[in-house]
């Protein structure tokens, strides 16, 4: 007998992509971690100036070279992995309960409930997602903090949704009314019948989301709406080093090499998951 | 004779996850020009597969180990793609298993069958015009009988019921004469009056037009009647082959005995006659209906409700197995949602123990008295939850504290090693999540058991250890059954009475055996006749009805 979790390691081995993938990621999140560490000058993610270095095009010192006050960028960008994943956690943490509880909620409840749910979700998805942030951080002062509620605001209904689609098919099977049947409570069936039913789902929505919630972070912040300097930031770095295209190229493009980088490595996992859990998502 | 059709120890493995497993080996058949061969086994006995390697169209990780298949003197194992894809749909054929997932809902079926057959003569290289197409069609359809073919032509799938579907899909495997004619399960997805039309018509259409036919197929009695040769599948192997009479009548591997034995007989000497206990009434309908209003409209006239149910009035007492059949659609599942306290009747009453239901419905005490089981145990078992997870539900319900205890003695009531408890559904046969599923039903210790077509996705051989299993269930627990199927057979060596429903109404109730033997309503009758069955001495104790006076019947109007 071959139990589940064996059956997903060798479908993990037999696909190198979503490995690929995991080891990306996981070097994102190790490098954060102990950015002071590995970061070869750890000083240079605060308001440090080294005019000596300053547009030092990428060499044995400063791999990704320097910026206009010589800072090196490969220190700055993985000081600004913290940032980002700070900003994943914080909206990914919020969001995705919220909008499983209540795509959860209306798939299961369905009549009134369901209509509310389903309705407020729509007119969220209607609202240009960025437009929205910018109002959203332009009302409130311009920091990580805020735009984190930004981000997690508009978030949460694609979580809803996913997850009300999973619910809406699992009710419909019977093992829901057998355990109806037999005496079951609504937050049993929600949390014991249903919830195990949607990890699948969700593990692999939020792998996903990882890399795009990024990507907005990083948005926001190019248009300064994110954190503010001097923290390293890998949004506000690419839009500073944009002032220097293209004979620094490198201060533009570097940060941006390392979004890509952790975005692409998100992304891998999470297609990877998808094949290995089978999941649909939409 | 000549051998059409000739495979020479044909073994066909599945890669999975790096590890190959075979699901035939060393299979060697023999189909020869005109003949009619069936192919039976139970689910994962390669027989699919098998036919799949002829056609060329084994999933991307499917291979063929070894061996050899040769087709009207090519090797199909060696042929060029090319040549091999011409075979396909013009000299070998297949009716496929499921009439309504063989068609792309959103063409019309003329639109269908044309590109069949415009990919087929491009293929063999014959260009033909839209109208040379379209007579070819029109003919095809007046062979499988369909009334009106430029109808059925501009029809999209939907518009038409599953006997017409695979009547088309017959048709469709026909369009270019096949040589081989390959039919996987034809009529298995109907009812059993629109299987055996089907099973006719594809009997006809093989003596008429001189076909080879290879019948894959799970069930015996269709075997006696559509094929003269046998081949027995188990587990990728060939257990035995023989002309069909003689390995019915002397069958010579265990495997085919046990086959055979599990089939429930309808008449005759086999037959399990069961016996009520009693008169005390438990369940009582009394011109019980439910009607199901169509969802509101904006802004135009809501549309009729459809009525599920009407007039039905049948008392069950205490001890008695009391089976419902029906074919799909005759309301038999409303009715045991209604004895369930599931749906509410619109007119008349559904009294347990004398008591209204709509009284109870909420009551946890009835909720304890009444369980269910369902038809299929791979959605009624919730994938990520354990056995023991899944029964401490209703343990905790019925009060009862000392779990472990408890989840042993369940597991013995259904014959499952204590072990189970901690497996999860995917670690188990598909008997054994119907035992789990069985053994949830008990844990509340209820009086009542609604059995919703309870072995009909099982394999015939496991089907009848359930049978058996809830048999001496009954005697242990002092059990009362309501049977839902509609698998006359089945209910005839299980019921000790029966209720007959057609269109939403009863045809017939009364003691399984005055039922069976002196059917009185026009459509038993004709139910009972489309019964396959195994023997000549059974086929001569069933009701005889025309073809005519079955049609007359099934097409004529509520009375």
């Amino acid at each position: 007998m071959i139990t589940n979790r064996q059956r997903a390691l060798r479908r993990l081995r037999h696909n190198p992509i979503a490995v690929i993938g995991g080891l990306m990621v996981i070097s994102v999140i190790l490098a954060a971690i102990f950015a002071p560490f590995v970061a070869p000058f750890p000083s240079h993610a605060g308001a440090v100036v080294d005019f000596r270095h300053r547009h030092a095009p990428p060499d044995a010192l400063h791999w990704m070279g320097t910026d206009n006050v010589g800072r090196d960028i490969l220190s700055r960008v993985i000081f600004g992995y913290r940032v980002s994943l700070t900003l994943v956690a914080g909206v990914l943490g919020v969001a995705m309960p919220f909008g499983v509880i209540l795509g959860m909620a209306a798939g299961y409840f369905r009549g009134r409930t369901e209509f509310i749910i389903m309705r407020l979700t729509d007119i969220m998805l209607a609202m240009p997602p960025l437009v929205m942030a910018l109002a959203i951080t332009a009302i409130l002062t311009p920091d990580l903090g805020n735009a984190m509620i930004a981000i997690t605001a508009l978030w949460w209904t694609w979580h809803c949704r996913l997850i009300y689609r999973v619910t809406s098919a699992i009710v419909t099977e019977d093992f829901i009314e057998a355990a109806r049947l037999s005496g079951a409570s609504h937050t049993h069936i929600l949390l014991r019948e249903i919830l195990p039913n949607c990890m699948a789902a969700i593990s692999v929505k939020t792998t996903l989301d990882a890399g795009f919630v990024i990507l907005f972070g990083a948005t926001l912040s190019f248009l300064g709406l994110g954190v503010q300097p001097p923290t390293p930031d890998l949004g506000t770095m690419v839009s500073t080093g944009a002032q220097f295209l293209p004979d620094q190229w490198w201060e533009a493009v570097m940060p941006g090499l390392g979004v890509l980088y952790a975005i692409l490595g998100f992304n891998l996992l999470g297609d990877g998951l998808r094949d290995m859990l089978d999941v649909e998502i939409g | 004779m000549t051998a059409l059709l000739e495979i020479d120890n044909l073994s066909v493995g599945f890669t999975r996850d790096g590890e190959t497993t075979d699901v035939v080996r060393d299979l060697s058949m023999r189909v020869e020009q005109g003949a009619r061969v069936a192919v039976i086994g139970e689910s994962g006995s390669g027989k699919t597969v098998t036919m799949k390697t002829i056609l060329g169209t084994l999933p991307p990780n499917g291979r063929v180990l070894g061996g050899a298949i040769r087709f009207d003197g090519q090797d199909l194992l060696t042929l060029a793609p090319r040549d091999r894809d011409r075979l396909k749909g013009t000299d070998i054929s297949i009716i496929h298993q499921d009439p309504l997932a063989a068609f792309n809902p959103v063409f019309r079926i003329g639109t269908q069958m044309d590109d069949v057959l415009r990919y087929a003569d491009a293929r063999l290289g014959q260009p033909s015009s839209a109208a040379d197409r379209g007579d070819r069609i029109t003919t095809v359809l007046r062979q499988v009988q369909l009334q009106d073919p430029a109808r059925v032509r501009h029809s999209y799938p939907f518009e038409l019921s599953g006997g017409m579907r695979q009547r088309v899909l017959i048709g469709m495997a026909l369009l270019h004469r096949p040589k081989l004619l390959i039919a996987d399960e034809p009529g298995t997805a109907l009812d059993v009056t629109t299987q055996d039309e089907i099973l006719r018509l594809l009997d006809d259409l093989v003596a008429a037009q001189n076909l080879t036919l290879v019948l894959v197929t799970h069930n015996l009695a269709v075997v006696r009647q559509n094929a003269d040769y046998v081949y027995v599948m188990q587990h990728g192997r060939l257990m035995e082959h023989g002309l069909v009479r003689q390995v019915f009548d002397a069958p010579q591997s265990t495997y085919t005995r046990q086959l055979i034995a599990a089939i429930p007989p309808l008449y005759g000497a086999g037959v399990t006659a069961q016996s009520g206990r009693g008169t005390a009434k438990l369940i009582e309908l009394a011109a019980a209906a439910k009607h199901f209003a169509a969802p509101k409209r904006w802004f135009a006239k809501p549309p009729p409700s459809v009525m599920a149910v009407r007039d039905v009035s049948l008392v069950i007492n205490r001890g008695d197995c009391f089976g419902i059949a029906g074919e799909s659609g005759s309301g038999k599942t409303t009715v045991a949602r209604m004895i369930m306290g599931l749906l509410a009747a619109t007119a008349g009453k559904v009294e347990i123990g004398g008591r209204d239901i709509a009284s109870l419905r909420r009551d946890p005490a009835f909720r304890r008295r009444i369980q269910m089981v369902y038809q299929n145990p791979a959605s009624s078992l919730n994938p990520k939850r354990t056995v023991a997870q899944m029964l401490a539900v209703p343990l905790a319900f019925a009060g009862d504290t000392a779990h472990p205890r408890r989840v042993a003695e369940l597991l013995a009531q259904v014959e499952l090693p204590p072990e189970f408890a901690r497996r999860y559904p995917h670690e188990l046969s598909g008997g054994q999540k119907q035992r789990v599923a069985i053994a949830r039903a008990l844990a509340v210790r209820p009086e009542i058991l609604v059995l919703d077509e309870p072995t009909s996705a099982l394999d015939v051989s496991v089907q009848k250890t359930i049978v058996d299993l809830l048999l001496s269930l009954r005697e242990q627990l002092d059990l009362t059954y309501v049977f839902i199927s509609h698998d006359l057979s089945l209910m005839r060596n299980f019921c000790n009475r029966i209720a007959v429903m057609w269109r939403g109404m009863l045809a017939e109730q009364g003691q399984t055996d005055d039922v069976f033997d002196r059917p009185v309503h026009p459509y038993t009758r004709a139910l009972i006749a489309a019964v396959p069955v195994l023997t000549e001495a059974e086929a001569a104790r069933k009701p005889q009805i025309t073809l005519a006076e079955r049609r007359a019947v099934l097409a004529s109007t509520v009375e």
